[in-house]
């Protein structure tokens, strides 16, 4: 009886149901929806970082040509309530920010007016006609300068910049330094990046007077969390806001919020009862939309000279922006609790000073915080290798905890679920070659070639996450529909947006009931179709929502089992499922067809007894704990000493994300992540001018990486499955962006240790590392000094420092270091 | 965005201070100027059509001589908004006497912000170079036409 | 994409496209490929009251020889340009320097015409043409007239063509025997434009003197350049590494280059240098018809 049909679809490489649509553009994203009467709005916004709006002047706009309506913060009054923040540190400063600023903008590009009319254009020339009366204001762009005294403020309720402090501490930090032989120290920049979704943001919203229902499409990650907070802000019933989200071209986590052009576009509509659509451009998505990162890290790392780590501190100044979006305060917090990496750290201490500039609001970029995390401990782990003269493979190794330690216990409160980084990274240098490739390294140094090898063993948070530790619930939905023909239908809460969840739930479903993939269909992103979910970030797709799946699978599946033996005289628990079949597995003569069974269920005449008919299951899955997938990334590349060009000539990623459903969809993800870590180490960069202008505006001057920048990716993979839940995934949508921005640093400075570079802030930029290459002939130059000090900032200390403390509040790495150069 | 550089001017330092303070000269100077009118002492309202190839903006604003020490120095401030965004500038000039004639050096300092701002970095810094020395230039050739 | 309003022409003929660009002055602006003019229409950085469309006519966009003489139509593509069979044959300093202007998107929208006439500071084209010493056509409706490489260039976004000029024409002269061309790049990462780009052209004379240099640089100042210094160093000289590096030195002599965020003045300076001799050791490399 055992057929090729009972090979399971989970595990295979099937293609993405998704992509013929998306491939041959007949799929439908918000701007593609067309409403009859329906009207278009376009945003006033601030050319100023910091201003006083003294006036603003709509009666030229109101009377051009096709406008319908023209307004104003003040227009608004309080119909809608303040852009929300889901995130709450203790004492942290408010920061209301209304969807359209009043007296005060604080950032380029925030909001003051809104114009409808008839068509885009319409709306945009009047646009123009909209006299606002700006007193500048000096803004504060950089975030230590904020935190000075004497900076101007941002909000004047309060007498300084600083949103919150937050401290976390576990194990006796003091005492591992003390008892340290050697102490690493680096200031490390983590710049801030935009995270340029392929589609920009849109909205429509169609309010209908005689129903009094809302219908908002939002190209969104969380249709259900953003309708709960529109129906709060407008004041409209719940039950009577639907929030569809149509195909999303992107979010990263920049979707993963609640806009103030969501609720606006949703109370014109409302207001002129007409559909009312807004769609952004690239400019207003590069001003407008979160940014990520943003966080100046002074880290310090605690050793015995045998490379044993005893303690880590850190101080992080994290740059939120001018106001909070939906999580804008969590994400340095999640750096904290991360910051000992996959690294057994016995004593850990981080400082989180939060600051609030006149910049758009950072939140959550793919990885959110973890990325940051990973940075800091993987360039430490790095130093220390270097100031210890150890491979940088065997202090890592030194550190791991071993596999039957797990579930192993961080000193910041986590519970790392399951790992084996020995035999992840061992399978990563075996593949690599890696003796042969530093053997490389040495015999083209001697010949002036500057090869590096990076190597970064990273862990990452994922499986978002138990309720208990989330701003807004961190369980996920499910129902399960077999419909009257023996179609599957799984309405997920969580919200894919290119993960690929259509065809690896579909997987899940055929393998649970013995069905084909085409069989099942996944339905998301709509409110009034679909039962309350969370949505789609923090890698959480999939172990959680798809364990939602699996449980309404099961229960259906327990269900259409007690039908089939009663109509094939069999036992309920012995009912095998396959080849759309259930069968007796003892007699597998007794057997009915899946499609028979299904129709049993919904005719209801030969019903066993006690049974219900038809066939829906809904599960709402809470996991106890979240997910710790790991890896062992090595990059290799060398740099033109030319011209600072760094080609990446190798990239090998050894991933363990648990048990896989399709190792395609695992590939794309660990190949999209990679490419974004690679961009931002190579060349993004959301760079504001001292007058807080967002000069890297547009695509033409903020680069992302394109295809003939990246390297060939090869992937491997171990398989150390969770317990946290039965499919055993972890979760693998941010692995790539976590691991690969420190796997390549590492890399460059290893190439650039000739040359005594012991740290370079990223972006990588052709001209940094040609200064860095050149520095003795720079300095030769007499008129051309610029260049970044080669020393960088790790240095060795005496046993016993006497204020270790003092060092991290020296600012640049070039101080630091001709500080300890003095100390010698 | 810094700017700075000289010009030599066919007129004695008296002369070019003279000019500098005379408002007809300083509008037919001005690339793209459409109105200068006075605005209190040494401050006038100025409306600027500019244009260079395809990327054109009218914009409003003013212009200001202060710290005047004749005929040595001033320091010239400018402020202009516009559809495209907005334009400020302060800069010191300084006059000195080469023989007969005048060398002008100025050092300033400009910001840009608005749609221009997020646009082309490497055109800005260009555009604004451009502009100046077009000032100078027809400066220089009205004086030249007056003396 | 929401610009200004404007009056949209899609003349038929050159004539038709002439006429039109005489009567509405300066307040009209010409679309070809569309790859200047719509993002800062976009913008409404520009905001044109006319758009006269030749990005349709007929007959303008080829590559053929006349005479000694590459003739290209003003409307040829970029993806034309680089993969012509001819120009490989007889000018593949052109070809090559049309494959590295900025992505797929871009050439095969682009036009050669198109790119001449915006004449931005970091275009590709201008540095070969340069080098080539190509001449552009320009139609009026009383005529044509040539303008040389050296005299089109004026300023930033600014050249010969006056209003009421199309130009409808490159001519770019064959590449003699013995004559190697090199165009040597750096990117700017986000917009492809070129930081510096250096466009060689060497004749190779008995023993490998040189009987002829000439190198276009673009990128690096305002508008693109004949680096004379750098061909004075070269002629009659033997070819060779020590001479190409001694040479390149004086590539960004005379220039104060423009610097952004992307790269400073200084170091844009240095990778003139740098490209140079890498363009030389290249086009030298190309002339004797070994790789370099």
């Amino acid at each position: 009886m055992v057929t090729a049909e009972a090979t399971p679809f989970v595990g295979r490489a099937l293609k993405r149901k998704e992509d013929p649509r998306l491939i041959q553009g007949i799929s439908h994203y918000v701007d593609d929806i067309s409403l009859t009467g329906m009207l278009h709005a376009v945003f006033v916004r601030s050319p100023y970082a910091h201003a006083r709006v003294r006036s603003v002047e709509t009666s030229k706009a109101k009377v051009a040509p096709g406008v319908v309506a023209v307004m104003t913060g003040a227009d608004l009054g309080t119909s809608i309530g303040m852009v929300p923040c889901a995130a709450q540190i203790p004492d942290m400063k408010a920061a209301p920010r209304p969807v359209l600023a009043t007296d005060r903008v604080r950032f380029v590009g925030e909001a003051v007016a809104v114009v409808v009319a008839e068509d885009r254009y319409a709306a945009r020339d009047a646009a123009d006609l909209v006299e606002v009366d700006y007193e500048p204001l000096t803004p504060v762009v950089d975030p230590e300068k904020a935190i000075a005294k004497g900076a101007p403020v941002l909000f004047d309720q309060y007498s300084d910049n600083i949103a919150y402090r937050w401290e976390l501490e576990g194990g006796d930090v003091k005492k591992a330094f003390e008892q340290a032989d050697v102490i690493v120290r680096q200031r490390i920049v983590n710049q801030r990046v935009i995270p340029v979704a392929m589609e920009t943001r849109g909205v429509l919203a169609e309010y209908k007077p005689g129903e009094k229902t809302l219908t908002i499409w939002s190209s969104t990650q969380i249709p259900h969390l953003l309708r709960t907070q529109l129906a709060a802000m407008l004041g409209t019933p719940e039950q009577f806001v639907r929030v569809i989200t149509p195909e999303v071209g992107g979010g990263f986590g920049s979707k993963l919020n609640v806009y103030g052009e969501e609720a606006l576009v949703g109370y014109l509509s409302t207001r002129l009862e007409r559909p009312v659509k807004w769609i952004e451009s690239r400019r207003e998505n590069f001003q407008t939309a979160i940014h990520g990162r943003d966080q100046i890290d002074d880290i310090e790392l605690a050793l015995e000279k045998d490379g044993t780590v005893l303690g880590l501190r850190c101080k992080v100044i994290a740059d939120l922006g001018a106001y909070y979006q939906l999580l804008t305060p969590l994400i340095p917090t999640l750096t904290g609790l991360m910051m000992c990496g996959s690294y057994k750290i016995p004593a850990a201490r981080m400082e989180v000073i939060a600051v609030l500039t006149n910049k758009m609001s950072t939140d959550a970029y793919r990885g959110a915080g973890r990325p940051e995390a990973t940075y800091l401990i993987e360039r430490a782990m790095d130093l220390a290798a270097a100031e210890l003269k150890m491979d940088p493979v065997e202090i890592r190794r030194k550190n791991f905890p071993k596999a039957k330690e797990f579930p192993y216990a961080t000193p910041t409160g986590l519970i790392y679920d399951s790992a084996d980084y020995q035999t992840c990274l061992n399978l990563m240098l075996k593949k690599s070659a890696y003796k042969k490739l530093r053997e490389e390294q040495a015999k083209l140094r001697k010949q002036g070639r500057y090869m590096g090898i990076g190597v970064c063993t990273y862990v990452e948070i994922c499986a978002m996450g138990p309720s208990s530790a989330m701003p807004a619930g961190g369980w996920e939905s499910a129902t399960v529909r077999i419909e009257p023909t023996g179609k599957v239908n799984i309405l997920t809460g969580a919200s894919p947006h290119g993960q690929g969840q259509e065809t690896s739930f579909a997987q899940i479903g055929a393998d649970v009931l013995g069905l084909d993939p085409e069989d099942v269909l996944i339905t998301h992103g709509d409110t009034a179709v679909v039962p309350y979910g969370i949505g789609t970030f923090g890698s959480r797709g999939t172990a959680v929502g798809g364990t939602a799946a699996y449980k309404s699978l099961v229960k259906l599946r327990e269900k259409l089992a007690q039908i089939a033996a009663f109509l094939a005289g069999a036992e309920p628990d012995d009912m095998v499922f396959q080849g759309k079949k259930i069968f007796s597995k003892s007699d597998p003569k007794k057997s009915v067809s899946f499609q028979d069974c299904v129709s049993a269920a919904y005719v209801a005449k030969t019903l066993p007894p006690g049974v219900d008919p038809g066939l829906d299951a809904t599960t709402f899955f809470e996991p106890t704990n979240f997910t710790f997938p790991f890896g062992a990334h090595l990059c290799v590349v060398e740099a033109d000493a030319e011209t600072g060009d760094v080609r990446v000539k190798k990239y090998l990623a050894v991933d363990d994300c648990g048990n896989v459903i399709n190792p395609l969809l695992v590939d794309g993800q660990i190949h999209g992540g990679i490419v974004q870590a690679l961009g931002q180490a190579m060349f993004e960069e959301a760079v504001y001018d001292e007058q807080g202008q967002l000069i890297t505006g547009e695509l033409t001057d903020y680069a992302i990486p394109r295809a003939g920048d990246m390297p060939w990716i090869e992937t491997e993979r171990t398989v150390t499955p969770t317990p946290v839940n039965p499919l055993g995934v972890k979760g693998v949508g941010e692995a790539g962006t976590i691991g690969g921005t420190p796997c390549f640093a590492n890399a460059v400075v290893d190439a650039l240790t000739p040359f005594g570079v012991r740290h370079i802030d990223m972006p990588f930029k052709r001209e940094r590392i040609w200064r860095l290459m050149n520095h003795g002939k720079m300095m030769n130059d007499g008129k051309r000094g610029s260049a970044q000090s080669p020393a960088g900032g790790a240095k060795r200390i005496a046993s016993k420092p006497s204020k270790p403390t003092k060092a991290a509040k020296v600012k640049s790495a070039a101080k630091k270091s001709a500080k300890s150069r003095r100390a010698k | 965005m810094k700017l700075s550089g000289t010009q030599l001017l066919p007129a004695s330092p008296e002369e070019v201070w003279k000019a500098i303070n005379d408002p007809k000269i300083l509008a037919t100077s001005l690339p793209g100027c459409e109105r200068l009118d006075p605005d209190g002492p040494d401050r006038y309202k100025a409306a600027v059509s500019f244009g260079l190839a395809a990327i054109s903006g009218k914009y409003a604003g003013s212009l200001e001589l202060a710290d005047k020490k004749p005929p040595h120095s001033m320091v010239l401030k400018i402020d202009g908004r516009g559809l495209p965004g907005f334009v400020k500038g302060e800069g010191r000039v300084e006059l000195h006497a080469k023989g007969a004639h005048t060398e002008l050096r100025y050092e300033g300092e400009a910001q840009v912000g608005g749609m221009i701002a997020g646009l082309g970095q490497r055109m800005i810094e260009a555009a604004a170079r451009k502009i100046v020395a077009q000032f100078f230039e027809k400066f220089s050739s009205v004086l030249s036409l007056k003396s | 994409m929401i610009p200004a309003s404007f009056d949209y022409h899609a003349p038929k003929s050159l004539e038709e496209a002439l006429r039109l660009l005489e009567r509405h002055g300066d307040e009209a602006k010409l679309l070809a490929g569309g790859h200047s003019l719509l993002p800062l229409m976009k913008l409404r950085l520009a905001s044109p009251r006319f758009v006269i469309d030749i990005g349709r006519l007929r007959g303008m966009s080829y590559v053929k020889e006349e005479s000694g003489v590459i003739a290209i139509g003003a409307l040829t593509t970029h993806a034309d340009v680089a993969s012509s069979e001819l120009l490989s044959q007889r000018c593949p300093l052109l070809k090559e320097t049309a494959s590295e202007i900025g992505d797929v998107q871009v050439r095969n929208r682009g036009t050669i015409g198109g790119s001449l006439a915006h004449n931005d500071p970091a275009a590709d084209y201008p540095a070969a043409i340069l080098a080539l010493d190509a001449e552009i056509v320009a139609a009026t409706s009383s005529g044509t007239r040539t303008i040389p490489a050296r005299e089109f260039f004026v300023d930033m976004l600014t050249t010969q063509l006056k209003h009421g000029e199309i130009l409808t024409q490159v001519r770019v002269p064959v590449m003699k025997p013995r004559t190697g061309g090199a165009y040597e790049k750096l990117f700017q990462p986000a917009s492809g434009f070129a930081i510096v780009g250096v466009a060689a052209l060497l004749t190779l004379g008995a023993g490998g003197k040189i009987e002829s240099a000439a190198v276009g640089i673009t990128g690096l100042g305002p508008k693109a350049f004949r680096a004379e210094g750098v061909e004075k160093t070269l002629k009659g000289k033997k070819a060779g590494d020590a001479l190409f590096a001694e040479a390149a030195r004086h590539a960004p002599r005379g220039i104060e280059p423009l610097g952004d965020l992307h790269a400073s003045s200084d170091y844009r300076r240095e990778m003139a240098v740098v490209f140079t001799r890498r363009a030389l050791a290249r086009a030298a490399a190309n002339a004797t018809g070994k790789s370099a």
